[in-house]
């Protein structure tokens, strides 16, 4: 701290100043120390309130993420353990780990550069938080080094949580020395530096430059990403000629995974030092950590020396942008949805209109599940280059249940994030709604209309898409849709229900209702729920169509009894479904409907 | 102390601050009147730093907000109409973050803290999270971190909204008291009766245009020899028919 300055808390002492203080600014160590603080209380309370108030959520993504860690290290450790006995060529080994990291470090760099862009972006330019550093008499670097260090953070948390297992799992199967576990952090760290600053770089330019049009260019920039993406994936996955995971189809996928292994990639130098530690050669080693570490430090300076120059300006420049004159339209999906729900009453489609008019003039709230439903619809469409359909019945039928379990789960998120807040939010516009000519319960059923309209439609169509490219039996087909039905039924069921039981009725935001612990507890639900409905019809459905071709059915038509079982299996699988459909949505409705009908306005 | 000279800001096409020229001098309690997107908070973002000028220069004690914005914004004390607070930091916390960034040492953070806590009224619950506070709390924190480091120049966006009538009166002799002191007191505000009665100088902006600018005394001469109402000059002067940039948007 600097002791020269002359302050005087008395009032009187001000009389005739008129000129600032000459006194020095703070040094920028101890500029550091000040913002370092600020960030260890904020942790402190957040975490003080994290263990206090929201124990269950708090305990479950601890517990969630160690098993979820755990069985990545152990997926990872056996992997690692059957290329070390399938491959005994050391070189061919080496080679094929080398295309493995290579092709994941590369891929993740890209995420990287553009998560790291994208959140800073919102902490630089659209958070409350910089309005108020700005006009404190810091400097624009450190406030810049302040967000960045939280956007390095945010974005690389998967990195860590996805990345460390299966280093840390190479390194036992290597019987890697104890440099290669020292050195794995700060490769890791060094690593994400340069991504994360080249994505600050942009972000900086794109709003200095053109502060008007990022958003189509931000649009334009995430559809040629998704586009090389798709591109790579699919160049690697279905080029091969030979058959799924024999020895001619790998040499030919290590064949084509040699690009992401150019020299002059950072994500090349990450995989070589640490190959090299864990082969114990810690010279070469060392000095990929150093090429690392000098080339993260030079984005950072590069980043840091960028927003020096051109932050405040940018900040202003996009502030004084021109605000939209578009005037909001009765769009035709307003009268489609009018048009379609002709059947329920006129409240109830008047407020869905109103839902949906609110979700689709905020991209946020969409784009995300746009992108995901994009790229599974993608996955789908491409799945017969994948050759499942070649394959024997039995994986057929497996693969499309998966597929059904993805649909759900992301399903589940989507009620979970988008449904579960609506009542909390309503609820804080009891005032206008309790003036309305309006029942309560009115409120819960739009909901959960609403919530079966915006799940069934894509949950249905992206599962028809699966089964068809699949070309599942029109029973299967059959069956699989029934269960949709059920699924968006029991998760509607729940995230309104409890939605209504469990409201947050003084936060504004949907994302933070959503991650309380009404919000958590309804996802969790949800993904029990989808688990045992899909467990429930697929193994009864896997062991049927087992049972029915290849030897399995040579053998199953001399055994009536267990013919017989198996059908009763499949009925009585179904059955349940359904009966637990009907308890997940008929249960939590009507506690939601028991609690909103005595909350207080 | 303050000094815009022939200030221009435009938002697009919409010119929102419009060839401003304006001085306010030490130890001056100026109010800045105007219909809403009359470029009250424009003038006042160019005034903390926030927003840069497309033409002329805004100057604090003879620095240059846009060029020399650090010495600038270390001279001000800011009080937005939309502030922010940390939720999770207690009061104290927030205060001693403020007040080191200024570069207060120790033992100024402790005395300015308790000063400041006394005089709004927080010594009660200073220890306790922000996410805790009423309205009227968070706006007396921020009011007490704004003047924490004895600016030279207080800025002050619609001081009143949200405010009981305490706490109306707390403010009111906060503004006057510091002019008193020497600090420049510069506030934008739709509360008529709060500029008549505590501004030195009144400024009356509309279209980004300053339509009315001098002493209370200047302005009650003008109302008794039109015989009107402050009131009414105020919508006279401000008649959005007169200027249609009027509606100029705001950030």
């Amino acid at each position: 701290m600097t002791d020269d300055l002359t302050f005087n808390p008395t009032i009187e002492s001000l009389a005739g100043w008129t000129s600032p203080p000459s006194s020095e600014f703070l040094s920028p160590q101890d500029e550091a120390r000040v913002f370092w603080r600020l960030r260890r209380r904020l942790a402190v309370s957040a975490l003080r309130h994290a263990f206090s108030r929201a124990r269950l959520r708090t305990t479950l993504i601890i517990v969630l993420s160690l098993v979820l860690w755990l069985g990545l290290f152990w997926l990872f450790v056996y992997g690692f353990g059957l290329v070390k006995i399938g491959i005994h060529d050391l070189e061919t080994r080496d080679h094929m780990v080398r295309a493995v990291f290579g092709m994941f470090f590369a891929a993740l760099m890209l995420m990287l550069a553009f998560s790291s862009g994208i959140i800073l972006y919102g902490s630089l330019f659209r958070s409350r938080e910089l309005s108020f550093l700005l006009t404190m008499p810091a400097r624009v670097e450190r406030v810049f080094i302040h967000k960045f260090q939280e956007a390095v953070l945010l974005s690389s948390w998967g990195f860590m949580l996805l990345g460390s297992p299966m280093l840390l799992a190479y390194g036992v199967v290597a019987d890697a020395p104890w440099y290669y576990y020292a050195m794995l952090l700060p490769f890791m760290v060094a690593f994400v530096y340069i991504p994360a600053a080249v994505g600050a770089v942009v972000c900086l330019l794109i709003v200095y430059y053109l502060p008007g049009g990022r958003t189509h260019l931000l649009i334009a920039i995430a559809a040629v990403l998704a586009v090389v993406l798709v591109w790579c994936g699919w160049y690697v996955l279905t080029g091969p000629e030979g058959h799924l995971l024999t020895p001619s189809w790998f040499r030919e996928l290590l064949g084509r995974l040699e690009f992401s292994e150019r020299r002059l990639l950072p994500s090349w130098w990450l995989s070589s030092g640490l190959l090299e530690a864990a082969r114990k050669v810690w010279s070469e080693s060392v000095l990929f950590l150093a090429v690392l570490i000098a080339n993260a430090l030079f984005c950072r300076q590069l980043a840091i020396g960028t927003a020096a120059r051109i932050f405040r300006p940018a900040f202003s420049a996009l502030h004084g942008r021109q605000a939209s004159r578009k005037r909001p339209q009765a769009a035709w999906i307003d009268r489609g949805l009018q048009g379609m729900t002709f059947f329920l009453p006129r409240q109830v489609r008047l407020m869905m209109v109103k839902d949906l008019r609110i979700f689709r003039r905020d991209p946020v709230q969409w784009s995300q599940f746009l992108i995901f439903f994009g790229l599974l619809a993608l996955y789908f469409c491409n799945i017969r280059g994948l050759q499942y359909d070649t394959y024997h019945v039995g994986w057929v039928n497996m693969v499309s249940f998966l597929n059904l379990s993805v649909v759900g789960l992301l399903m589940s998120t989507f009620t979970t994030r988008f449904i579960f807040p609506m009542i909390s939010l309503e609820g804080r516009r009891f005032w206008v709604l309790d003036l309305l000519p309006l029942r309560r319960e009115t409120i819960i059923w739009e909901k959960f209309a609403f919530a079966i309209g915006g799940s069934l439609l894509p949950c249905s169509a992206l599962i028809l898409l699966s089964d068809v490219m699949l070309r599942i039996s029109p029973l299967i087909l059959a069956g699989h849709q029934l269960t949709c039905v059920v699924l968006c039924l029991g998760l509607s069921g729940i995230a309104v229900g409890l939605g209504a039981r469990l409201p947050s009725l003084h936060e504004e935001s949907p994302s933070r209702i959503a991650a309380g612990f009404g919000g958590t507890l309804s996802l969790v639900l949800s993904t029990l729920y989808i688990v045992a409905v899909v467990l429930l019809t697929a193994l009864p459905s896997h062991f049927y169509m087992v049972a029915h071709y290849g030897d399995a059915a040579r053998f199953i038509s001399q055994k009536p009894a267990l013919q017989w079982w198996l059908r009763f299996w499949l009925i009585a699988g179904t059955a349940g479904s359904l009966l637990l459909g009907v308890l997940a949505t008929v249960v939590p409705l009507r506690i939601g409907f028991r609690a909103f009908r005595r909350l207080e306005s | 102390m303050i000094e815009f000279d022939e200030v221009t800001r435009k938002y697009g096409r919409n010119v929102a601050v419009d060839r401003l020229s304006l001085a306010v001098r030490p130890g001056e309690l100026f109010a800045l009147l105007g219909p809403n997107g009359a470029g009250k908070t424009t003038t006042i973002k160019m005034l903390a730093g926030l927003l840069r000028p497309d033409s002329g220069t805004v100057s604090v004690c003879g620095r240059d907000v846009a060029e020399d914005t650090r010495l600038a914004t270390r001279a001000l004390g800011y009080v937005p109409d939309e502030a922010f607070l940390y939720e999770k930091l207690s009061g104290r916390e927030f205060l001693e973050f403020v007040a080191e960034m200024h570069g207060m040492d120790r033992a100024a953070v402790s005395a300015g803290i308790a000063r400041e806590s006394e005089s709004f009224r927080l010594t009660g619950f200073l220890d306790r999270l922000v996410e805790t506070y009423s309205h009227g709390m968070k706006q007396r924190l921020i009011f007490a971190s704004a003047v924490l480091h004895s600016p030279a120049v207080l800025v002050i966006d619609e001081p009143m909204v949200g405010l009981d009538p305490r706490s109306v009166r707390m403010v009111k002799d906060l503004l006057v008291s510091r002019a008193a002191a020497g600090m420049t007191v510069f506030m934008s505000t739709h509360t008529l009766t709060v500029a008549e009665e505590i501004a030195d100088r009144i400024g009356i902006l509309n279209g980004g245009r300053l339509h009315f600018l001098g002493t209370v005394s200047d302005l009650q001469e003008e109302l008794s020899s039109r015989d009107t109402s402050l009131e009414s000059l105020f919508l006279e002067l401000t008649d959005r028919s007169a200027n249609p940039t009027a509606d100029a948007p705001s950030p």
